[in-house]
């Protein structure tokens, strides 16, 4: 054997390559694109039906058309022969089996239209554009299913969806808001800023980068997809118990299957941001000096790493349950029933702290700019992200007090509940501290900041009572924990996605929004959602159960409030939505550091070009010295020049 | 022949034309490849642990004197050839000493010893799969058997289809191996399914002592 063809094929791992590849001159149903991912896709569904019902007829199995066993072979198959079409696994398919890969020429990075955000890219800056688009589409989607809730829940009876339906509409909403819009939003603001904030060129893994994305709206229509089969959307709860889930109707299936997909695409994602941030820092970025936006993402990484698995393990079971009728959780067949709640929220609390990590990460990048002030006690404030992670694991049986679970269990989890009140205490304190005496500009991305710590504490206030077992012995499953939840995962969460949103919007569009709509945004929302939720508090205390279509005459009045409340939250979601579209289309051009941050992303052009950096920069200290003189956090381009007044050339769009 | 280190690639000077990435710095020595795939593993072993927490609330429901349960079907205890997975157990230690001297062969740039390591290692992996489906044949009960059944069959099924999906990437490596890839530098295309057959070896003895032997 020569070693010179040894070599040949490991090019293809690096990065090498000069000329652009020649036009791909194969027609349109060969060429990887969307048609020949929607030829590959129905093909797939063929190949998937016959091979069900061909190994059923040999089985001598009846009937031979059986739809749950159908509908798994469906929604593994055809995903997988989409994305084949599409050309997401083009490469790997070239590179294990050893074919010369293409030197890679970069095609795929950049966006020079629209169009180029509906193919594979791996540009982490386009990769996080396709997440947000797509996140916002299932947030809007999830939205408009409350607004459904809420109308029914206006008046006591039943006046506008049956029952069952109603129950679909409330399980399909928290599973798109949840596993579709908090949990891959942080996926897509870290993807876009955090290889940027790190001083790398992209992300460590770009084509598995590319995977994430394009399953993530694969699991959110497989879920949306439930509403069309027999028996409606799957309505047994976001959190699917057995033994209820595997007595629903086949559309059961559509959760468990479409949540394999998202938390495929959110391991994936994790996994490449652990990397990324482990082995790709610029030189002089220690640790200590990444900003806490990278610490967020690289705590809530492991935890996606560590914790997801456990969600896939619940519902592959359950789904056997179903499809096999295997006796996991069937306790005729000595299965533990409580053991699929124990796997489920196994993973299901670590997930509010995936939901909720990133966004402290964004308020305290937000927080420290907008006050000019220097974070109050970084170091604390990166252990306590790490000191959440480690209890996170270690309380989620709080969700099943009232459950039937070992008794003994209730005082520890009761124990480390609380306890998580520490390092989440020192983070806010830490907040408060760094808005004291600072200079505080108050810009809409500041507003939802300021606006989260308070909700956030309203929502952490009242998870003290929940952690408690006496307390939540009474509150549990009723209208006190909805609140609660509202109040941590949209007083919580979604203020930071705002903040987030309207802080990066600049740096990804190259262009302003508007401000006097973003502020309008906020004080709509802010107001709306406490009317919504507020006086949710007040009816669960006094019973109101949750997840019911109808309910008691003498909770009338605040529903109709959190009901008006909750149109005009909808509607301050428009003003969002069309400030977004209008300045993006036609915003004033943003300068490259609108803020006047110190962190690494704003000291290159908005948007950024191709490849973010001309040069790596060179990190020389900490990343929020604000007010403090002479203080340096990156130097770019070596030491050629110390600008930081100076705007970049603009290299907005195209630069072919 | 060009060397390929990314820190050496030839475009490292091509600033400013937005053509080229700048020369990426890597602050960790670990290579991202395998850095990634250990974090995989983490994933993949919670999913293990997902399926033996399955298995062990099934077993402490029942008193200690009841497990292995009554199968119904029988009136008897259900039972398993435990040395009969003794054996497997065997054959997969030995193909993960095998996968080790196959890489390391390619490390001393002893290509004989690399393709017949990987040979040998996928033939035992091979061999192991022919016991355990003849073993699925013959055991008497079925995954719907019981709560017993069920797991028994979730984790030796889980492991299975890790065993697959490693004996595949080790064809893949087999037969580049043939066609005369990798070299003493260059080899995170064996490495990666080595370390995962690694895993993959020690799951199985995870299972082995959990299932079959405790």
């Amino acid at each position: 054997m020569s070693d010179a063809t040894a070599h040949t094929v490991e090019h293809g791992e690096h990065e090498v390559g000069h000329a652009p590849a020649p036009p791909d001159r194969r027609n349109l149903l060969q060429r990887p694109g969307w048609v020949r991912a929607v030829m590959y896709g129905a093909i797939s569904f063929g190949l998937a039906t016959a091979f069900v019902t061909g190994l059923r007829s040999l089985g001598d199995l009846d009937p031979i058309w059986e739809l749950d066993v159908l509908l798994t072979a469906w929604t593994v198959v055809v995903p997988l022969g989409f994305l084949t079409g599409l050309g997401v696994f083009s490469y790997w398919i070239y590179w294990v089996t050893g074919k010369p890969t293409l030197p890679d020429d970069h095609s795929g990075h950049g966006a020079d239209s629209w169009k180029d955000y509906f193919k594979v890219n791996t540009d982490h800056k386009v990769i996080g554009v396709q997440y947000l688009i797509t996140v916002f589409f299932f947030f809007v989607v999830g939205g408009l299913m409350a607004m459904f809730i809420r109308a029914e829940l206006a008046e006591p009876g039943t006046q506008l969806i049956d029952p069952n339906a109603f129950n679909g509409f409330t399980s399909v909403h928290a599973t798109l808001m949840i596993f579709l819009f908090v949990v891959p939003v942080f996926a897509g603001l870290g993807n876009y800023v955090i290889p940027i904030m790190i001083g790398a060129t992209d992300m460590a893994f770009p084509r598995l980068n590319a995977l994430s994305f394009w399953m993530l709206p694969i699991g959110g229509l497989i879920i949306l997809s439930s509403f069309l089969l027999p028996g409606g959307a799957f309505s047994a709860g976001w959190t699917n118990y057995a033994p209820l889930a595997t007595q629903q109707p086949d559309s059961n299936l559509m959760f468990q299957m479409g949540v394999q997909w998202a938390g495929a695409s959110s391991i994936a994602t994790a996994l490449n941001f652990l990397v990324t941030i482990i082995t790709m820092r610029a030189p002089g970025m220690t640790f200590w000096r990444m900003p806490l936006l990278c610490w967020a993402n690289f705590t809530t990484s492991l935890l996606v790493v560590l914790a997801t698995p456990f969600i896939a393990g619940s519902q592959f079971l359950l789904m056997f349950d179903r499809v096999l009728h295997t006796n996991f959780f069937e306790v005729a067949g000595g299965g533990y029933v409580v053991g699929y709640q124990h796997i489920f929220w196994f993973y299901s609390h670590p997930a509010v702290y995936i939901m909720l990590l990133p966004g402290f990460g964004i308020i305290s990048e937000v927080l420290s700019v907008f006050a000019r002030k220097p974070i109050f006690g970084y170091r604390l404030m990166a252990l306590s992200l790490v000191a959440i992670l480690f209890l996170g694991f270690s309380v989620w049986a709080h969700h099943m007090f009232v459950a039937g679970m070992a008794p003994w269990l209730r005082i520890p989890m009761m124990i480390t509940t609380l306890l998580i009140a520490v390092p989440t205490g020192i983070k806010v304190f830490s907040w408060l501290a760094t808005l004291w005496e600072g200079k505080i500009h108050f810009k809409t991305p500041m507003l939802w900041a300021v606006g989260f710590i308070s909700m956030f504490v309203i929502g952490g206030l009242s998870g003290i009572f929940l952690g408690s077992v006496p307390i939540d012995q009474h509150a549990s499953d009723t209208y006190f924990v909805v609140a609660h939840i509202h109040y941590v995962l949209y007083g919580g969460s979604v203020f930071t996605i705002f903040a987030g949103v309207y802080y990066w919007f600049p740096k990804m569009t190259g262009r302003m929004y508007n401000e006097t709509l973003g502020k309008a945004h906020f004080w709509l929302t802010f107001i709306a959602f406490n009317v919504t939720f507020f006086a949710q508090h007040w009816v669960g205390l006094q019973g109101m159960p949750r997840r019911v279509a109808d309910y008691d005459p003498v909770f009338a009045d605040w529903n109709m409030v959190s009901s008006i409340g909750s149109f005009v939250l909808g509607a301050s979601t428009l003003i969002f939505l069309y400030n977004m579209l209008v300045s993006w289309r036609s915003g004033e051009p943003a300068p490259s550091n609108p803020w006047r941050a110190l962190t690494i992303e704003w000291q290159i052009s908005s948007p950024p070009s191709k490849f973010n950096f001309d040069e790596i920069p060179q990190v020389v200290g900490g990343p929020y010295e604000y007010g403090v003189p002479g203080a340096r956090h990156v130097v770019l381009n070596g030491s050629r020049t110390v600008e930081t007044e100076k705007p970049e050339p603009a290299t907005v769009g195209a630069e072919h | 022949m060009t060397s390929v280190a990314p820190t050496e690639s030839d475009h490292g000077h091509a600033h400013g034309h937005g053509d080229h990435p700048p020369e990426q710095y890597y602050s960790s020595k670990v290579e991202p490849p395998i850095l990634g795939i250990y974090l995989f593993l983490a994933s993949e072993a919670m999913l293990f642990g997902s399926f033996f927490a399955a298995y062990f609330f099934a077993r402490v429901a029942v008193p200690h004197e009841f497990w292995p349960p009554i199968n119904p079907k029988t009136g008897h205890q259900f039972e398993l050839p435990v040395f009969l997975a003794l054996i497997n157990t065997i054959i997969l230690v030995t193909s993960s000493v095998t996968v080790h001297w196959a890489v390391t062969s390619l490390k001393r740039n002893y290509r004989a010893g690399l393709i017949a390591g990987l040979t040998l290692t996928s033939l035992l992996g091979l061999t192991f799969l022919l016991i355990q489906i003849r073993e699925y044949m013959r055991i008497g009960f079925s995954p719907r058997d019981e709560a017993f059944g069920s797991t028994f069959y979730g984790l030796t099924g889980l492991h299975g289809a890790h065993v697959f999906m490693g004996l595949t990437f080790l064809s893949f490596a087999l037969w580049r191996s043939m066609k005369g890839h990798y070299s003493p530098k260059h080899h995170v295309g064996l490495e990666l399914p080595a370390i995962y057959w690694h895993f993959v070896d020690v799951m199985w003895i995870v299972v082995y002592v959990m299932v079959y032997v405790v």
